[in-house]
């Protein structure tokens, strides 16, 4: 009879964790669609209406109901823009092509001289 | 044919414990990187998972009051007004905002009762007390987060007084308290009928904090948003800009963060490559050997490739094991706090943790690939010498 040596069992630990990875996504996995058709959840997001998650924060561009992000990037203090939200996702609804492209004759119009 | 590549693992196992200190070595720098690393991304994956499915039950659209660039009070005559655009099903007003206690900051939320469907089943939203009825109006009902009602040992039936920014005292009643499971919304929220937290904010009559919008399926939500446009000062945002927000919110610095630890990572690689290269001069006599018994160049780098593979596939799922274990059983510590920015995160709640197939593979990728590369390298360069003359440098 052979006995097993040490190193041989590195490959066999390396399986054994690399199932125990694939097998600990499977159930987040699970635990993730489980959510997804909690009663209690859907029911306190579409009553309160709050889309943000509770951090009980004290920056306001954390907490729900995410509004805050818009407003912070406008800050409160005349120049005080909050540059860390600015750009890409804010800016003003005329500004947004989704929007202007819908409203039949939105122009800017100027007039030189 | 099978028996030769049996024989290539078991001395790729011998050199694995013949040269003990670099295999130490990239097993210890690649398993701390690989666990911060995988830290670090599933709690990103998990934010923004839970904030996409938070924001697919959000409103459609959500219409707040701009002034000067700044947020100001919605009229309530908006309300009106949005109801009667095409593909509108509901604009209901919203009055929310924020109470100070102690050093926190907790989000009250005033609720219209006369808009909330019954048929929700109410009862598995709160696991004390119960919900809020349209009767509570101006009776100083409250329902609150089990996080709140924890850090203010407060229970069902318990007298709160909140201090307004008026700096007045508001006298409230705990009728509910909401249930575990909706912890990650309502930790720190306080919800009472409209009028009541009309009252507490000082909110004049014919003003709202905000409106929401439920709009027909069967009209473009962005039809609807372009329309609400055309009314002055709106700030039209939709379920879709909010979830960008989310993204732009936590992606950014999760992104930051990921970045950060990537670079680690490469560092670690060329440690690993630096390690191969000293193991290389060591191994040169035994390679020049190997190859006067008959093995080809092919052989030694298929027994590097196999060393490589056994230490990065060890490594890649320890680290994972770990990062997965300090997310869930740990609470993420310092990474939480990075991506969180200066949020406070009680004791009792739970950081969302997402671990995708995606992310797990690509772990695997930046952590086998790279070290298969930087032990490879130098085999191949040994391999290719002539073992005369590399039995004699060796030797030298």
């Amino acid at each position: 009879m052979t006995t097993m040596r040490k190193i041989n069992l590195l490959p066999l630990v390396a399986l054994i964790l690399t199932i125990m990875v694939f097998a600990l996504c499977f159930i987040n996995e699970l635990s993730w669609a489980a959510l997804e058709q909690s009663e209690a959840r859907k029911t306190v997001r579409e009553v309160i209406g709050l889309p943000s998650i509770a951090l009980g924060t004290n920056y306001g561009a954390t907490r729900n109901p995410l509004l805050e992000v818009y407003s912070t990037a406008l800050y409160d203090v005349p120049g005080g823009y909050c540059y860390i939200y600015t750009t890409s996702f804010i800016g003003w609804p005329m500004s947004d092509p989704n929007f202007f492209e819908k409203v039949p004759g939105f122009n800017f119009t100027a007039m030189k001289g | 044919m099978l028996k030769r590549h049996r024989n290539f693992f078991h001395y790729a196992l011998d050199c694995l414990k013949k040269y003990k200190t670099r295999t130490f070595v990239v097993l210890i720098a690649f398993t701390i990187a690989i666990s911060m690393l995988s830290s670090i991304l599933f709690l990103k994956d998990g934010l923004e998972r839970e904030a996409e499915l938070s924001v697919s039950l959000a409103p459609d659209i959500t219409v707040s009051y701009l002034q000067g660039g700044r947020v100001l009070l919605l009229p309530s005559s908006y309300i009106d007004k949005a109801s009667e655009i095409k593909g509108v099903v509901r604009a209901l007003p919203r009055i929310w905002g924020y109470d100070g206690k102690g050093l926190n900051t907790y989000t009250v939320r005033g609720l219209d009762l006369s808009g909330v469907e019954v048929d929700y089943g109410f009862s598995n939203l709160v696991k004390k007390g119960r919900f809020l009825v349209p009767e509570d109006a101006g009776t100083g009902s409250i329902v609150i987060g089990e996080l709140l009602a924890g850090v203010l040992k407060v229970d069902v039936g318990d007298t709160m007084i909140l201090l307004s920014e008026s700096i007045e005292a508001n006298r409230f009643t705990v009728v509910g308290i909401f249930s575990s499971e909706t912890t990650i919304y309502t930790a720190d929220l306080i919800v009472m009928p409209i009028d009541d937290a009309r009252k507490f904010f000082k909110i004049p009559e014919g003003y709202v904090t905000d409106m929401i919008i439920y709009t027909d399926p069967e009209v473009p939500v962005d039809n609807v948003a372009a329309e609400l446009s055309t009314m002055p000062n709106a700030r039209v945002l939709t379920k879709d800009i909010l979830l960008r927000g989310y993204k732009a919110a936590y992606g950014g610095r999760g992104g930051f963060l990921v970045t950060f630890w990537v670079i680690l990572l490469s560092a670690v690689a060329l440690v690993c490559f630096s390690q191969a290269t000293i193991v290389g001069r060591e191994s040169m006599f035994e390679v020049g050997l190997l190859k006067t018994f008959g093995f080809t160049t092919l052989d030694i780098i298929e027994i590097r490739l196999i060393e490589s593979l056994i230490l990065g596939v060890f490594s890649a799922s320890l680290g994972m094991v770990i990062g997965i274990v300090y997310d869930i059983w740990f609470k993420a510590g310092i990474f939480a706090q990075s991506l969180l920015g200066w949020a406070f995160l009680p004791a009792e709640f739970h950081m969302p943790v997402y671990v995708s197939f995606p992310s797990v593979f690509s772990l695997y990728a930046v952590t086998v690939l790279p070290l298969l590369f930087a032990t490879t390298v130098p085999a191949w360069l040994n391999a290719i010498t002539d073992p005369e003359l590399a039995m004699r440098r060796a030797a030298a």
